[in-house]
């Protein structure tokens, strides 16, 4: 399909652009009929409707694509002509995302990224071609990548390994983030943006409800009001993850691993194995409370946080484990026991737990005698020891997850209690070690070791550990380390 | 892999240059300068409340002594560096300390900056890429001749590897 003639995008878009321009003008749409009614003039609406819709030809009229010597150009705007270029063995990862109107019309908008956020280079730092028919993707992958991977042998077709596949069961992990309660916010946002709040406040159900709280009192008014925003955030986060979570499949073809998840809004991404260095288990407090985890990929060419390296979004504990352990193909890596900090490193947890209580402790001590009033209020002292109580649980938890190894190809770090993470980090993979100290750890004798890669978040840091220790680490895992002039055995 | 229980790292070997602590003291200096001058001017507009001009400059003084008596010298007997066969291993800091090594197989790119103040008293700062944002390493204070010499000579050993750095 290399040709030299500009291609326009699917013309079916026609049907697709302005929907979705009218979709995302929805406030000020609200708004202009709004004004409309008011005013007694529904040529606002008309006009924002015809706007909508000529700017929405007018972008499917002047966008045009072509593959053309080693590089793929794209070129759009309208007043402003650009040219946006991009060279083939730049492209890490190419993406599909298909909305539901998209997807009823059978295309699909084919994203391609250089793994980079990059400014400067493709000018928006994301290059996508919206939309393609659904057909042309996979030929359109299979080019895009060709540059970037080896060779590949497109005649016999891989066999599909399933890894995971979703389960409704996923969804009692969801409301456990504050995902629901953000959406919430949002919600409340766009209706208050787009005007609906003024005739609302004087309508009669708002009035009713006023009267209503009235009769209750405060702190019921306040306890009900909770429960309406515990509710109903609890059921926006179900909601949200069904839609982006659902029907979710993780797939390996040969030597490329493929993602494809959402209900309504299908997005598929897929991964060159030979770029995988790993994967990282996360765990959320609440969501290892309840058996769950999930699980990044450190992958080079991929941005390392976010959605973009995300595997598996909050699922039972054993499936991800499973899938890391395919991935890996170890699985004492991925399960086996890790080898604690000892004393030191716990003693520095303690203290950093109990700091701020203890804080807190001798001012509220203090304070009455500073003061010169009475003493302070009754239920103080127990909220206090509640705080010292779960800090004391923390400190604990902390102490039990921190944690290393190194074996076979393979460092394994853990720390962390609010927020757990398992990072499995292919050693071939660590660039470069730094090995840093306040003055803190020069005086407990402890240092944080940070290993430097190419994928994932780039620094993967290892806190506390004994400083003794701290250099044979890095001289397991990297040889190169361990054969360098300054390497020293001492006599143990 | 024999066993690698009890490895220590001696520490590299040659210091920055000797103009480096008087550098990293007009280099310090200057901000706090900045300030003071500051607040000479609000003290022409605004002399209310005398404890917090006093409060600001026995701040300022003391920023002025710490980064051009404390930290300077403090950082000279920290920083370190030095070029193996295989890799480049270098230390910095003075409160926070670092040492960092990288394997010379995965340098990516090799620069030398040179600022205002540096090219006053000819210095240069190296700094080495790696495919790592957060593997770069920084050698800073150098005399100039020192650090054109590494940079050659980095340069020599990087080109004769010709794998991928990733």
């Amino acid at each position: 399909m290399s040709t030299a003639v500009w291609q326009r995008l699917s013309p079916r878009m026609l049907l697709v652009h302005p929907v979705h321009e009218l979709l995302r003008e929805l406030p000020f749409l609200i708004g202009a009929i709004v004004l409309g009614t008011t005013t007694g003039n529904q040529m606002w609406t008309v006009a924002v409707v015809a706007y909508t819709v000529v700017i929405g030809v007018a972008r499917w009229v002047t966008t045009s694509y072509r593959i053309d010597a080693g590089q793929l150009q794209l070129r759009t705007g309208l007043l402003q002509r650009k040219v946006l270029s991009l060279p083939l063995n730049r492209i890490r990862s190419v993406s599909s995302d298909a909305r539901l109107l998209h997807r009823v019309m059978g295309l699909a908008v084919v994203r391609v990224s250089t793994g980079q956020e990059a400014k400067g280079e493709t000018g928006s730092g994301v290059f996508e071609l919206n939309a393609v028919e659904v057909g042309q993707v996979p030929r359109l992958k299979a080019i895009l990548l060709a540059d970037s991977a080896e060779p590949d042998e497109t005649t016999t077709p891989q066999p599909d390994d399933v890894l995971a596949r979703w389960q409704p069961a996923w969804l009692r992990y969801s409301p456990l983030s504050v995902s629901g309660l953000l959406s919430l916010v949002a919600a409340a946002g766009v209706v208050y943006e787009s005007g609906f709040v003024g005739p609302l406040q004087h309508s009669r159900i708002i009035e009713s409800v006023i009267d209503e709280a009235q009769v209750l009192g405060t702190t019921s008014t306040v306890a009900v009001i909770g429960v309406v925003i515990l509710v109903a955030s609890v059921l926006l986060a179900v909601l949200r993850s069904l839609l982006t979570w659902g029907n979710l499949v993780l797939l390996r073809q040969g030597d490329v691993l493929h993602l494809r998840h959402g209900l309504l809004r299908l997005r598929e991404r897929s991964y060159d194995m030979s770029r995988l260095r790993g994967g990282t288990l996360r765990q959320p407090l609440l969501v290892r409370i309840f058996g769950g985890a999930r699980l990044d990929a450190v992958m080079t060419g991929v941005h390392g946080a976010g959605e973009a390296s995300v595997l598996l979004p909050p699922c039972p504990t054993s499936t991800a484990e499973a899938v890391l352990t395919e991935l890996v193909g170890d699985r004492e890596v991925v399960t086996g026991p890790l080898r604690g900090h000892g004393r030191r490193a716990a003693t520095r947890r303690w203290t950093r737990a109990l700091s701020l209580p203890a804080l807190a402790g001798l001012g509220l001590v203090l304070a009455p005698v500073v003061d010169g009033k009475a003493a302070v209020p009754v239920w103080v002292w127990p909220a206090w020891i509640a705080v010292t109580a779960w800090c004391a649980l923390l400190a604990v938890d902390r102490i039990g997850a921190l944690g290393h190894r190194v074996h076979d190809g393979w460092l394994v770090m853990r720390s962390g209690s609010v927020e757990r993470r398992r990072d499995c980090l292919a050693t071939a993979g660590i660039i470069s070690w730094t090995v840093r100290q306040t003055p803190f750890q020069r005086r407990a004798k402890v240092a944080t070791l940070v290993a430097a890669t190419a994928a994932g978040v780039k620094r993967y840091p290892l806190i506390d550990v004994p400083d003794d220790l701290v250099w044979s680490i890095a001289a397991e895992s990297s040889s190169w380390v361990a054969d360098s002039i300054w390497a020293t055995r001492s006599a143990h | 892999m024999a066993l690698s229980e009890g490895v220590e790292m001696v520490d590299p070997a040659h210091p920055p240059s000797r103009r480096a602590p008087l550098r990293w003291a007009v280099g310090g200096v200057i901000p706090w300068l900045l300030l003071a001058v500051g607040q000479v001017v609000w003290l022409g507009f605004d002399k209310r409340m005398p404890w917090l001009h006093i409060l600001i400059g026995v701040a300022t003084v003391l920023g002025v002594v710490v980064s051009t008596a404390v930290v300077p010298l403090w950082r000279y007997r920290v920083h370190r560096w030095e070029l193996g066969p295989q890799a480049v291993f270098t230390r910095t800091g003075w409160l926070v300390q670092e040492r960092r090594i990288a394997p010379i197989s995965r340098v990516q790119t090799v620069d030398t900056y040179r600022g205002p103040v540096d090219r006053l008293f000819g210095l240069a700062n190296v700094t080495v890429t790696t495919a790592s944002s957060a593997g770069a390493v920084h050698i800073v204070a150098l005399d100039v001749d020192v650090a054109d010499h590494l940079v050659a000579q980095l340069i020599d050993i990087a080109a004769i590897g010709a794998e991928d750095a990733t």
